[in-house]
């Protein structure tokens, strides 16, 4: 085994309850993290996201749009 | 429409307390940095010691001037780009005499020498309770008033606050487990390697998340504001949230090379350190890009430039850490100067410098008046950026030459160089350092000065009465 392989040597056998909690909520936080990206990077969302750019700039105009019942669309 | 009525009266009492605990925190600063070039300064009054005073610096610099920027920064954005009013008047003012009260106890009992001796974390148990306790109810008042809100979206801005908010009470809460042993003492519950792991892991988060998320939810909300122009990608800004709030977690182990801990824990936080240069930069980038095709605004506007410096300074120092945090960079950095330089290219040029371009734009907004003297911001502005320069500067180089002379032997083996000798080499950096902090603090007392004659002059001219209505009717059309 090579010096780089055996860096990366894992005592399965060894793990705990607390480490194999720890491996699953890594890899499930790092599946989560690639959908976020997909979604946020697909470009059929573009538009719906970068339409809040503007947001700060156009107070005065998201306060009109404010509807009736409180809320903005 | 009819006027929204905000609650921006205990916005105005933070933003200037911040200014308050901004000269006091750099003043101490200053004092303990000449200490450490002069050490006759402590004239052997206990109190007044390095030893004593450096975690009243640290603490009145992050948690006091820090803090309270954080509070009313949060407290302002969440009403405007909600469009709603805070959803508790009296949670807010017991915020704010809380945290205030948070800072009392520090600068009574640090001189005092009670401390528990974790870093930036010193505060005995009672107090850390207090702590707690406050921060819930900031917290509690801030997601209350978003549940409120008038607007469907939750503005990016707030996301990176709520992120701090609730990072913090749970890094505050491990962190702070203890065994009290009487009013003024207590034990940790962790020993050991493993309290080292979560000092650190408190440590880093406390500039993840503290220093950074926050201060990143000012950046995200001022910048666009004074520039008048949108946010460069908003897609960006989401990409940059996510990645920091999942990243910057893992990161504490990075000031824990070559120590007991597993090596491999090292490796990670040094691995994630560098891979989070991607959504800083990203955000720095995003914030910096803001100003395409107004660039011109910088000329003129004496705000934009605090905002736009800090931004450079944020792309520097999220950079410079990871490098630091990879095990070649880190045998020759740590315990070294270059820290202190690197820390303060953060706190100085990042947290202080976004703070400083948000409290200016906040006060004329609150006070609905211009600032009483534009010749003395641009001022503070090149002695902001003048001082921190010098003092990085000097960081960098006594640092660098600590390393260097720490590692260096002869042909026998033999360390090269005595400590006591790398001591003396360091005494003009020293000199500098403190040079530098002292320009530094002289463009916060600028501040404070140009600050109040703002205020005081806006509430001889009008009633307080009359500055509320204004301010919330600008809120409304001018946001």
């Amino acid at each position: 085994m090579t010096d780089f392989l055996a860096y990366f040597h894992t005592d399965w056998a060894a793990m705990t309850r607390q480490d194999w909690l720890g491996l699953l909520l890594t890899v499930f936080v790092f599946v989560l993290l690639f959908a976020v990206y997909w979604w946020v990077l697909s470009p059929r969302n573009k538009e719906k996201i970068e339409s809040h750019r503007m947001m700060v700039v156009d107070e005065e105009e998201m306060n009109a749009e404010i509807e009736s019942d409180g809320r903005k669309k | 429409m009819q006027a929204q009525q905000y609650n921006f009266q205990v916005v105005k009492w933070f933003a200037y307390m911040a200014v308050v605990y901004l000269v006091v925190g750099t003043g101490i600063g200053v004092y303990i940095a000449s200490e450490l070039a002069w050490p006759d300064l402590n004239f052997d009054i206990p109190y007044i010691t390095f030893g004593r005073l450096r975690p009243l610096h640290t603490n009145a610099v992050i948690f006091a001037f820090g803090g309270s920027t954080l509070m009313a920064t949060a407290f302002y954005v969440v009403q405007r780009t909600s469009n709603v009013r805070l959803w508790s008047d009296k949670l807010a003012w017991f915020v704010f005499w809380g945290w205030n009260l948070v800072i009392l106890s520090a600068v009574i009992t640090l001189p005092l020498g009670i401390n528990q001796s974790k870093e930036y974390a010193e505060l005995e148990w009672p107090i850390d309770i207090l702590i707690a306790v406050v921060w819930l109810a900031y917290t509690f008042n801030f997601i209350m008033t978003l549940s409120i809100r008038k607007v469907s979206h939750i503005y990016v801005a707030n996301w990176f606050f709520l992120a701090m908010m609730i990072m913090i009470v749970y890094l505050h809460v491990v962190n702070s487990l203890a065994i009290p042993v009487e009013l003024w003492k207590s034990y940790s519950i962790f020993s050991g390697v493993e309290d080292a792991m979560i000092q650190w892991w408190w440590g880093h988060n406390a500039v993840g998340f503290f220093l950074t998320a926050g201060f990143l939810g000012i950046m995200y909300y001022f910048v666009p504001k004074q520039a008048n122009r949108p946010i460069y990608s908003y897609r960006l800004s989401v990409i940059h949230f996510w990645a920091l709030t999942f990243g910057y977690v893992w990161l504490g182990a990075h000031h824990l090379q070559y120590t007991a801990l597993p090596d491999w824990t090292g490796s990670l936080g040094a691995a994630i350190s560098l891979a989070m240069i991607i959504p800083s930069w990203g955000g720095a980038i995003n914030g910096m890009f803001t100003l395409s095709g107004a660039w011109d605004k910088l000329r003129t506007d004496y705000i934009l430039r605090f905002l736009v410096v800090s931004l450079a300074f944020y792309a520097m120092s999220t950079f410079e850490g990871p490098v630091m945090a990879a095990k070649t960079v880190n045998a020759l950095s740590h315990y070294t100067d270059w820290t202190i330089g690197h820390v303060h290219a953060g706190a100085l040029g990042w947290v202080a410098m976004v703070s400083i371009g948000a409290i200016y734009h906040m006060v004329e907004r609150l006070w609905v008046t211009k600032i009483y003297s534009v010749k003395l911001v641009n001022l503070h502005f090149w002695m902001a950026t003048i001082g921190t320069v010098v003092y990085i500067t000097a960081m960098w180089v006594s640092g660098i030459m600590q390393g260097l002379m720490w590692r260096a032997y002869d042909a026998y083996g033999n360390l090269a160089y005595t400590f006591v000798e790398s001591v003396e080499q360091m005494h003009p950096f020293y000199a500098m350092r403190a040079m530098g902090g002292l320009i530094f603090w002289l463009g916060g007392c600028i501040m404070l000065f140009n600050v109040t004659m703002t205020i005081r002059r806006a509430l001889a001219q009008n009633s307080e009465a009359d500055l509320t209505a204004a301010a919330n009717i600008q809120g409304v059309q001018h946001g």
